[in-house]
C-alpha cells in the first residue's frame, strides 16, 4: 500500500510523456469521440465517414524534418474509388541533406521543455515566483527613495513629460482604477498628459462608511501636487493644492443636482439607513504650462448616498489636462470625421449674415451638450414621459436606433402631448447646422451643413397629429486624395413622422412605440484617379509669317 | 635495395595522408559544432565535453604522427609502439565523437568513419612494421 501510494505520487509528479509515434498523432482530431470533418488521421472516423471527405486537411505527420531518416504517416484520399476511401501509409522519410541529424544524445534536443510540476518541496518557491496576480514590479518600488540612488544636481529640476507619474509630496497622485479584476486599486498613479477615465468597484459597508477613507472627499484632495517632477528632496518644489471645483449630489434614483457652494468639505456620515456624502466620482482637471509645470489642479466631485443593502458601489474617476490660456475644442477628426467621434453641430445666432467673430455657438469645453447632435437614449423604464432628458451623442459612422413607449390615456390632450413628444425626440436644443468636416471652425460658414427638416404625416385631415418617429439621415462622402480619403458630411435630413391620435373611450389606454434613429449613408462616387495634364505644345506663328504671300 | 630497408613505405604514405586529412577533419568538425550550437539547442554543459574531446584529440594527434614518422624512418620500434598506444587513445576519442556526441550529423558519421578506417589501417601497418623491426 505504501509503495503503490508512492508510485502514484511519483506518477502524478511528472508530466505525462509526450506522444511521439507518428501513427498515433493527429493534429486535426479536435472533437472527442466524434469524427472531425476532412481529418484523415482521426481514429473516430469510420469508412462511411471517409467516403464523405473531400480532401485531407493533414496529409503528412512527421517528426522533426531535420532528422536523417524518420517515419512519416501519410494520409490521402483515393477519390477514384467508389466510394472514396482513405489510404494510410507509414513510410520512411529520408532527408538527403548531409547535415541531417543522424542521432542525438540529448533528450530535450527536439522537444519542448516540460514545465515544473509543483511538489511539496518546491511549492513555496513556485508560489513566490508565480503566485501573485501579476508578475510585474510592485508600485511601492516607485518610491522617491529608490530613485535617489543616482542623485542628480541639486539645482536641476525635471519638468513633467508625457506619461511621467504626477508627483505629490509623499507619493503620486492616485487615480483608482481596476487592476486585473474590477475592484479598485489605489496604487495606480496618474500620468502627466494622459487623459484617463476609469470605473471600478469598491466594497463598502454602511455602518463603517465614515471610516472608509476612499469614500471621503478628503482622501482625494489632501495630497498636494508638485509643480515640477522633483527627485532631489533638498530643493523644495512649488506645491499646487487641489481645489474643489464643484460638487454634484446624486440621489438614490440617479437624479443629479449641482451644489451652489462648493467650498465646504462634506464628509460621509451615517444618516439613518443611508450613508450620505459618499464619493461616487471624482473628475480631476489639471492645468499645465507649456514648459511642463503644473499650475492648477481642481477636482469635481459626485457625492451620493449608499443604501444599507449595498455591499459595493461603483466609483468613476477621470483626469484631464488642459494647457493654460487655451480653451480646448475637441475635434472629431482632422479634417475628415473619424468613426466613433461625435458629430459636431451648432446654431446660427441672430444677426446672420452679418460677419461676426464667432458665428456659431459651439465653442465650448468637451462636456457641453450643445455642441453635439444627440438622439434620445433608451432608458430601463422605457417610458417616454418619464424620460429625464437622457440623450446619447450621435457618433459618426455608428447607426443608432432608440426608442420609448408612450402610454396614451383618454385624458391626454393632443397639443401638449405633441409638444412633449417633440421635445423627447429632438431634445432641448436641436441644432440647426452640422459641421461637414471634423475640424470645421465656427468662422467658416461654408463648412457647415444645414439640417433639413422634413415632416411626414399620415393623413391630411386636421385631426390630432403626434410625432412618433424621428429619423436622422446623414449622407457623407469620401473627400480628398485617393489613398487617404477623408469623411465629409454632405447632407443631414431629420424626418419627423406623425400619426393621428384617435380619441380613446374613457378608461382605456393605448401604448404606442416612439423611435428615433440615425443612419449614415456613404454617397461617395467612385474615385477617379487624376493625372497631371500632358504638356501641350503652344506654338503660334507670328501674324505676318507668310508675308508677302498672305 | 628493398630487402635491406625495413621502413614501411605504405605506412609513411598513410601517415602523411592522415596528417593532411586530420587538419581538414579538425576544421570541419569544429565548424559543424559551431553550426550546431547556433541552429540547435546546445546547452553549455553539453557543448563543453564535445569541444574538450575534439581538442584533446588534436593534441594527441601531433605527437602520434611525429612518433609514427620517426619510428618508421629510424626503424626503431619504441616510438612506433608509443605511437600505437596514442592511436588507441585517438580511436577512443573518435568513437566518442561518432556515437556519443550531443548531435551526430550525417557528415559527422562520414568523417569519423573515414578517420577510424585510417586509424585501423595505420595500426595494422604499424604492427607489421614493428614485427619487421624486431625480427
Amino acid at each position: 500500500p505504501e509503495d503503490t501510494r508512492d508510485a502514484a505520487q511519483a506518477r502524478a509528479r511528472s508530466a505525462p510523456a509526450p506522444v511521439t509515434d507518428v501513427a498515433k498523432l493527429c493534429v486535426c482530431d479536435l472533437l472527442v469521440a466524434q469524427c472531425d470533418v476532412n481529418c484523415c488521421c482521426d481514429p473516430d472516423c469510420s469508412a462511411d465517414d471517409f467516403s464523405l471527405f473531400t480532401t485531407c486537411s493533414v496529409p503528412v505527420v512527421t517528426g522533426d524534418s531535420r532528422l536523417c531518416s524518420q517515419k512519416a504517416a501519410v494520409y490521402s484520399l483515393d477519390v477514384e474509388a467508389n466510394p472514396p476511401e482513405r489510404i494510410f501509409n507509414l513510410v520512411d522519410q529520408v532527408n538527403p541533406n548531409i547535415f541531417c541529424i543522424h542521432a542525438t544524445n540529448y533528450k530535450q534536443a527536439l522537444y519542448l521543455k516540460s514545465p515544473e510540476i509543483p511538489t511539496p518541496e518546491n511549492f513555496d518557491r513556485l508560489l513566490d515566483e508565480y503566485g501573485g496576480a501579476t508578475f510585474s514590479a510592485e508600485p511601492d518600488s516607485w518610491d522617491l527613495d529608490a530613485e535617489t540612488e543616482n542623485p542628480p544636481d541639486a539645482n536641476e529640476t525635471y519638468r513633467y513629460e508625457y506619461g511621467v507619474p504626477v508627483q505629490t509630496e509623499d507619493a503620486f497622485l492616485r487615480l483608482p482604477s481596476p487592476v486585473v479584476s474590477s475592484w479598485c486599486s489605489d496604487a495606480n498613479p496618474a500620468g502627466f498628459l494622459v487623459n484617463q477615465a476609469t470605473k471600478c468597484i469598491r466594497s463598502v459597508s454602511v455602518e463603517k462608511c465614515d471610516s472608509i477613507q476612499a469614500l471621503s472627499m478628503l482622501f482625494y484632495i489632501n495630497s498636494s501636487i508638485l509643480a515640477v517632477s522633483m527627485i532631489e528632496n533638498s530643493h523644495k518644489a512649488e506645491i499646487v493644492n487641489i481645489t474643489v471645483q464643484s460638487i454634484i449630489f446624486q440621489s438614490l434614483n440617479g437624479m443629479r443636482t449641482l451644489l451652489n457652494s462648493s467650498d465646504v468639505l462634506r464628509l460621509p456620515m451615517v444618516l439613518g439607513e443611508l450613508c450620505i456624502n459618499a464619493v461616487l466620482g471624482v473628475n480631476y482637471h489639471i492645468t499645465y504650462t507649456d514648459t511642463g509645470e503644473i499650475i492648477e489642479a481642481a477636482a469635481a466631485f459626485v457625492l451620493g448616498a449608499i443604501s444599507k443593502e449595498a455591499l459595493s458601489i461603483e466609483q468613476s474617476f477621470e483626469i484631464s489636462f488642459t494647457q493654460e490660456n487655451t480653451q480646448p475644442v475637441p475635434l472629431s477628426g482632422n479634417p475628415g470625421y473619424v468613426v466613433g467621434l461625435p458629430v459636431r453641430a451648432g446654431f446660427r445666432p441672430q444677426g446672420y449674415p452679418f460677419p461676426a467673430e464667432f458665428l456659431f455657438a459651439p465653442l465650448a469645453l468637451s462636456s457641453s451638450k450643445h455642441s453635439q447632435l444627440t438622439i434620445l437614449q433608451s432608458t430601463s423604464t422605457q417610458d417616454c414621459l418619464a424620460a429625464q432628458g437622457a440623450r446619447a451623442p450621435v457618433l459618426f459612422g455608428y447607426n443608432m436606433i432608440s426608442g420609448c413607449k408612450l402610454r396614451i390615456t383618454a385624458a391626454m390632450k393632443c397639443q401638449p402631448l405633441a409638444q412633449t413628444l417633440l421635445d423627447v425626440l429632438k431634445g432641448q436644443s436641436f441644432p440647426e447646422y452640422v459641421a461637414s468636416f471634423g475640424n470645421s471652425q465656427a468662422q467658416d460658414v461654408l463648412d457647415w451643413v444645414p439640417i433639413t427638416q422634413l415632416h411626414i404625416s399620415e393623413q391630411v385631415k386636421s385631426s390630432c397629429q403626434i410625432p412618433v418617429s424621428l429619423g436622422i439621415e446623414v449622407k457623407w462622402t469620401k473627400y480628398g486624395s485617393l489613398v487617404n480619403p477623408q469623411a465629409r458630411i454632405v447632407n443631414v435630413t431629420a424626418t419627423i413622422t406623425t400619426t393621428t391620435l384617435k380619441q380613446l373611450p374613457s378608461g382605456r389606454e393605448r401604448i404606442i412605440p416612439v423611435t428615433s434613429s440615425v443612419v449614415f449613408t456613404d454617397i461617395s462616387s467612385p474615385a477617379e484617379p487624376g493625372y497631371k495634364a500632358w504638356p501641350t505644345i503652344n506654338i503660334k506663328l507670328p501674324f505676318d509669317f507668310f508675308y508677302p504671300f498672305v | 635495395n628493398n630487402s635491406s630497408q625495413l621502413s614501411s613505405l605504405p605506412l609513411h604514405i598513410l601517415l602523411y595522408v592522415n596528417g593532411i586529412y586530420y587538419i581538414f577533419y579538425f576544421l570541419a568538425t569544429l565548424a559543424m559544432i559551431i553550426y550546431k550550437s547556433q541552429v540547435f539547442s546546445y546547452p553549455d554543459d553539453f557543448l563543453a565535453p564535445d569541444l574538450a574531446v575534439l581538442l584533446l584529440m588534436a593534441i594527441l594527434e601531433v605527437p602520434r604522427l611525429y612518433l609514427g614518422f620517426k619510428g618508421n624512418l629510424t626503424e626503431a620500434e619504441a616510438p612506433l609502439g608509443l605511437s600505437l598506444g596514442l592511436t588507441v587513445g585517438s580511436v577512443v576519442l573518435c568513437v566518442y565523437l561518432l556515437l556519443w556526441q550531443t548531435y551526430v550529423l550525417w557528415a559527422d558519421v562520414l568523417l569519423n568513419a573515414l578517420l577510424l578506417a585510417a586509424y585501423a589501417l595505420e595500426s595494422g601497418l604499424k604492427v607489421t612494421a614493428i614485427a619487421a623491426f624486431v625480427s
